[in-house]
């Protein structure tokens, strides 16, 4: 807080101290986990004679071995692939659904808008677990026959099952963004003849972009780092189910892991260094509804 | 009438795609785990069980394993001990985090909000493997090497398999981190809406940020303390991914290990015998709590009130 200049700077400086002690957990866990991707055995006992520098462990998960020795092999760059085909197309289903779901939320007055809103914060905060097993008996009643369309069908239901999950939520933020537009230059699309469906899509969409990007943006990562949706339903590994499989098998090197633990957290952190303001300023407008 | 013909044109365009979502996605499962939980449907052998009901049947059982079965018993402890203890930091920890942002400088404030968002925004496999490595049984564990080097321990000690405590430290931990993010979130942006005159006038006349914060701030986000309560109280009751994946790598002791999410994703889902009828009956009776919980959460908070019209449409 900028404006309170009367404080005593000392106080300032051991709260900081204070959070970064108790921060201190985040920052060894993660760390830890980075620096034993590029050393030829985990450091996370905290022994510096346990790191060596090596590429071998990133060299060795783009070429999809597993292990030191033995010739088992994983298409990583498939795996990462199929990981970014979730993700990507959560984020597509969100988004669009979100965006004209929250106009109409926002800016139409009609019966049963409230009974809506409330019915997507149940629903947000829903059981999963309860839905899940539904959501897979009617993928087992809906599963194709023919065997060629198999895998695009198990991509295309993950996709609209976990975006789903999304929705609510991502429909309450959206909202949110269209209300802090302005009536004004709706009006003046509706005096000129326009109408509900141009005035969206020529002069709102354009103004919301930030919450659309920012929407975009989590669901984007709510797809990338599930794990339950994508093991129960998508026949194609990811790399949280590749991580998931190989941690306890006798055969995988563990700084190996490592590597594609770090690979699988790379956007994570990319985001973390360009959309810093935006995770910020999304998280509040979500949540405050 | 053409004007609300093409009204209701104009809506079906913009809430049609929202609504075959919640009908494909919520409704029609939500019905179809209600049906399973009355048939004998085990391990998602369709064609066999679908149509053969037993009533009440699994719902019997859920309650005679509720009287016997100590693993069940067990996985109802665990729930109880583990929404309560991690709701009770959550909350407290998100308000530490959001007072203590709030009295320093902007640059490390934001900072450190974005490294106590990390656990929601990394991939639930690696934030998982990370306190894999964290608590791992063998001395490549880190809480195990710091011990040993202090030389509280000398042999390396699998936490997660001592119970229950150890058990349940180390799930509480793991989702503890994860949730106190909303928490700060939500309170650093009810901050932010105090008029800055109140801090600035109480600073003028002496106050320690301590008495700020116990005499202004925290009366003045009441409402938003009771959101994060109540809400973040559903989502754990809920929760399963990251306890799934430490169950699954056998860092945590299975039952000690289970909340009662979990254990009807792997009675559903899980290696071995499947039973989705016993899972739905018990997914049915989550439901129930978080029905229960959604809709007291709604009359408390007054979230109606806040629900404007909008005032512009005509």
């Amino acid at each position: 807080m900028k404006d309170v200049e009367t404080r005593p700077r000392r106080y300032s400086r051991v709260i900081i101290l204070t959070i970064l002690l108790a921060s201190l957990p985040l920052i060894v866990g993660f760390s830890l986990l980075v620096i034993s991707s590029f050393s030829t055995e985990m450091v996370t006992n905290l022994n510096p004679s346990s790191f060596h520098l090596t590429l071998e462990n990133w060299i060795s998960v783009f070429h999809g071995k597993l292990a030191t020795t033995g010739g088992i092999r994983a298409p990583i760059l498939r795996i990462t692939l199929n990981t970014l085909i979730v993700a990507l197309g959560v984020a597509g289903v969100v988004t669009a659904v979100s965006a004209l779901a929250g106009y109409s939320l926002s800016r139409v007055n009609f019966r049963g808008r409230k009974h809506m809103m409330i019915l997507l914060l149940v629903l947000h905060a829903f059981p999963g677990v309860a839905l899940i097993v539904g959501v897979y008996l009617l993928y087992r009643l809906t599963f194709p026959q023919s065997m060629d369309i198999v895998r695009l069908y198990s991509f295309m239901y993950v996709i609209f099952a976990r975006a789903a999950l999304e929705i609510p939520m991502s429909v309450w933020l959206m909202k949110g963004f269209f209300d802090t537009i302005p009536w004004e230059f709706e009006w003046s699309g509706i005096i000129d003849g326009a109408s509900r469906i141009t005035v969206w899509r020529k002069i709102m969409l354009p103004l919301i972009k930030p919450g659309i990007l920012a929407v975009a943006l989590f669901a984007f990562l709510a797809g990338w780092q599930d794990i339950i949706y994508v093991r129960t339903f998508l026949i194609d590994q990811t790399l949280a189910t590749f991580i998931e499989a190989n941690i306890e098998a006798e055969f995988s090197h563990m700084p190996m892991i490592a590597a594609a633990g770090t690979l699988y957290l790379l956007p994570t952190i990319i985001f973390f260094i360009t959309a810093q303001q935006l995770l910020l300023q999304g998280y509040s407008g979500g949540i405050k509804g | 009438m053409n004007v609300k013909r093409e009204k209701l044109t104009t809506l079906s365009f913009f809430l049609s795609p929202m609504a075959v979502m919640v009908v494909l996605f919520y409704l029609v499962p939500l019905i179809m785990t209600v049906y399973i939980s009355f048939t004998r449907m085990r391990n998602w052998n369709v064609s066999k069980y679908l149509t053969e009901f037993v009533g009440f049947y699994n719902y019997h059982r859920l309650l005679y394993m509720f009287q016997h079965d100590p693993t069940f018993k067990a996985v109802l402890l665990t729930t109880v001990v583990f929404v309560g203890i991690t709701l009770i930091i959550n909350v407290f920890g998100g308000l530490a985090l959001a007072l203590a942002t709030f009295f320093i400088e902007d640059k490390p404030a934001s900072a450190f909000r974005l490294l106590w968002l990390l656990p929601r925004m990394s991939p639930i496999a690696v934030y998982s493997l990370v306190w894999y490595y964290f608590f791992h049984g063998s001395e490549i564990g880190t809480l195990n090497s710091i011990l040993m080097k202090l030389g509280v321990i000398s042999q390396p000690i699998p936490w997660g398999q001592i119970v229950p405590w150890g058990a349940w430290s180390i799930i509480i931990f793991v989702n503890g981190l994860v949730g106190v993010s909303f928490g700060m979130i939500v309170f650093t942006s009810a901050l932010n809406q105090i008029p800055k005159e109140l801090v600035i006038a109480a600073r003028v006349d002496g106050a320690s940020s301590w008495q700020i914060s116990r005499r202004i701030l925290i009366p003045m986000i009441r409402w938003h303390l009771l959101y994060v309560l109540t809400w973040q109280f559903l989502s754990l009751l809920t929760t399963y991914p990251h306890l799934f994946l430490l169950v699954q790598w056998d860092l945590v002791n299975g039952d000690y290990g289970t909340t009662l999410a979990l254990y009807v994703f792997n009675t559903a889902f899980g290696m071995g015998e499947q039973d989705q009828g016993l899972a739905a009956a018990a997914a049915v009776l989550l439901s129930v709590i978080g029905i229960i919980g959604g809709f007291v959460t709604l009359k408390v908070l007054k979230f109606e009130r806040m629900m404007k019209r909008p005032r512009g449409d005509f």
